[in-house]
């Protein structure tokens, strides 16, 4: 292996090339935000637009500030938060689990076919009515709300994954004589994994459609509970606070998943 | 007089779809001795690989007999259809855990096989950091992982380009040989065929029957590359292309 210092000039400045790129990917981006925030602030500091209609940055700010000193920021967050993981988990894993029997089964796949495309197309908002009645007006109905959202959608992406399986890689299972359960164990899954990933980042948008939709319907507390408040009552700052606390949840569980993608996937994409 | 591995007895093979039948094979007769190296060759789409597959038992005849008891195969496809996932050690153990036979004997002699024919230094890469080459070589250790008694090969070097095509049969065969394997191989490749085979198997189109079979008197030359520059090859391959355009 060499080490730095024998590398070929032009390769440094390659390598230069690629810093610059990056900082100013970053500086764009930085510079974006802040400018868009400024102007944000200022449109409502000259009163250009009625700020009770726009809020700004800094009564963003004071709001969460006041909600953290009364002490129901980090509830609302906290429910909210709980309600999205807790169905973002079932959806994910029962969903898995449906498209492993669908795989397993194909009698099975083609019986559910029409059910699961319908339900597919339906849009889950329509059964809140029907969903209040059956789970009442808790957060059980939000969960309920939030499974609903997520798990058509992972159980056809994982379904598509199993059923995409290289042929020739079950083949060769066979000739050496595996089992239903060993083509699934060693092939299948692992080969799944990729899917499973981009699976689950559709699925933390999903859980947040869920869980938030589920609380404009029915809720008492949270953050889609502050938004449909604020928009009540006319408080647009807490609206927009609690939107952009909404915003940071979402990119960080979006995070997570893409760290778990690095743990996860160790086998070096190539060819 | 050789002892008789693998044979096929009057076998009829049909598909079904829902547009009909497809007959695939009908009174296919042939049988592969111990140790030889049979290549079977064949008008595209005759069939050939539902041959190996009745021949290793993952289908089962309409009509007639493949006797195979008692006989373990080893299965090679076109690509190497290595795990990308796996390292090529874990890879290569992967008949092992099938059988449930992942014994330290099986895992050392797996081991004495890549050292043998120089894969040791990537025991622990994984595929994608291989050439084309070597995960075929990997593909062919993995498949003499569990000692099978017969190789059945489905066109394994169809999918290289042709220089490292000439390196991989050679290697192959060299491999093949060398661990005194039978081996029964498919292919639409008559010069393939004529290098590689003791016997040469030629397949009508569908449904697939034996036309004829040709012993490759090569004397002792049994490398591919040397059995290329021979004056007998040409004629051979002239036959052989008369035979599968007739």
């Amino acid at each position: 292996m060499k080490n730095k210092q024998e590398f070929s000039r032009e390769h440094a400045l390659f390598l230069k090339k690629c810093k610059r790129h990056t900082l100013v990917v970053w500086a764009f981006r930085v510079g974006i935000l802040a400018l868009l925030l400024g102007l944000w602030e200022l449109i409502a500091a000259l009163e250009w637009v009625n700020p009770f209609i726009t809020s700004s940055p800094s009564r963003i700010g004071k709001t969460i500030g006041s909600l953290y000193a009364d002490g129901s920021l980090f509830y609302h967050i906290g429910i909210t938060l709980s309600e999205t993981l807790i169905g973002f988990f079932i959806a994910v894993f029962l969903g898995t689990a449906i498209a492993l029997a669908l795989w397993w089964s194909d009698t099975l796949r083609k019986i559910l076919e029409p059910y699961i495309v319908v339900l597919n197309a339906l849009p889950k908002i329509a059964l809140g009515p029907l969903i209040i009645i059956w789970c009442g007006t808790g957060s059980k109905a939000i969960v309920f709300m939030t499974v609903l959202v997520g798990i058509i959608v992972a159980i056809l992406h994982m379904l598509n994954a199993f059923i995409a399986t290289d042929r020739n890689k079950i083949l060769l299972l066979r000739s050496m004589g595996a089992t239903k359960f060993q083509i699934l164990r060693k092939l299948v899954i692992p080969s799944s994994l990729a899917s499973f990933i981009s699976m689950l980042k559709v699925n933390v948008g999903m859980a947040w459609i869920g869980s938030i939709m589920g609380e404009y319907i029915v809720s008492k507390a949270g953050l889609g509970y502050l938004i449909v408040y604020g928009g009540q009552v006319f408080k647009l700052d807490l609206v927009m606070s609690a939107t952009c606390i909404l915003c940071l949840l979402a990119a960080l569980m979006y995070f997570l998943v893409a760290l778990l993608e690095k743990v996860l996937v160790k086998a070096p994409e190539q060819n | 007089m050789k002892k008789q591995l693998l044979r096929f007895q009057g076998v009829k093979m049909i598909y079904h779809t829902k547009n009909g039948e497809t007959t695939a094979a009908e009174d296919l007769t042939f049988s592969v001795d111990e140790g030889e190296f049979v290549a079977i060759i064949g008008p595209s789409g005759c069939g050939k690989t539902t041959l190996l597959s009745l021949a290793a038992g993952l289908l089962t005849p309409s009509e007639g007999a493949v006797e195979n008891e008692g006989i373990s195969f080893g299965y090679m496809l076109q690509k190497d259809e290595l795990f990308p996932w796996r390292t090529i050690e874990k890879n290569l153990f992967l008949p092992l855990e099938i059988k449930k036979i992942k014994t330290p004997e099986n895992k050392e002699r797996v081991h004495a096989l890549a050292e043998k024919y120089g894969l040791k230094e990537f025991l622990q890469s994984y595929p994608s950091q291989l050439s084309g080459g070597m995960r075929q070589r990997a593909a062919l250790i993995r498949t003499l992982a569990t000692d099978p008694d017969v190789l059945l090969l489905d066109e394994p070097f169809s999918a290289l380009d042709y220089q490292t095509r000439l390196n991989v049969t050679d290697d192959v065969a060299e491999i093949i040989r060398s661990e005194g394997k039978t081996a029964l191989l498919i292919t639409h490749d008559i010069s393939e065929a004529i290098s590689l085979a003791d016997r040469v198997l030629v397949l009508s189109k569908r449904p697939a029957r034996v036309l004829s079979s040709h012993a490759m008197n090569f004397g002792e030359v049994k490398n591919p590359l040397k059995r290329r520059e021979m004056k007998e090859f040409s004629a051979w391959f002239e036959l052989l292309w008369k035979e599968l355009n007739g």
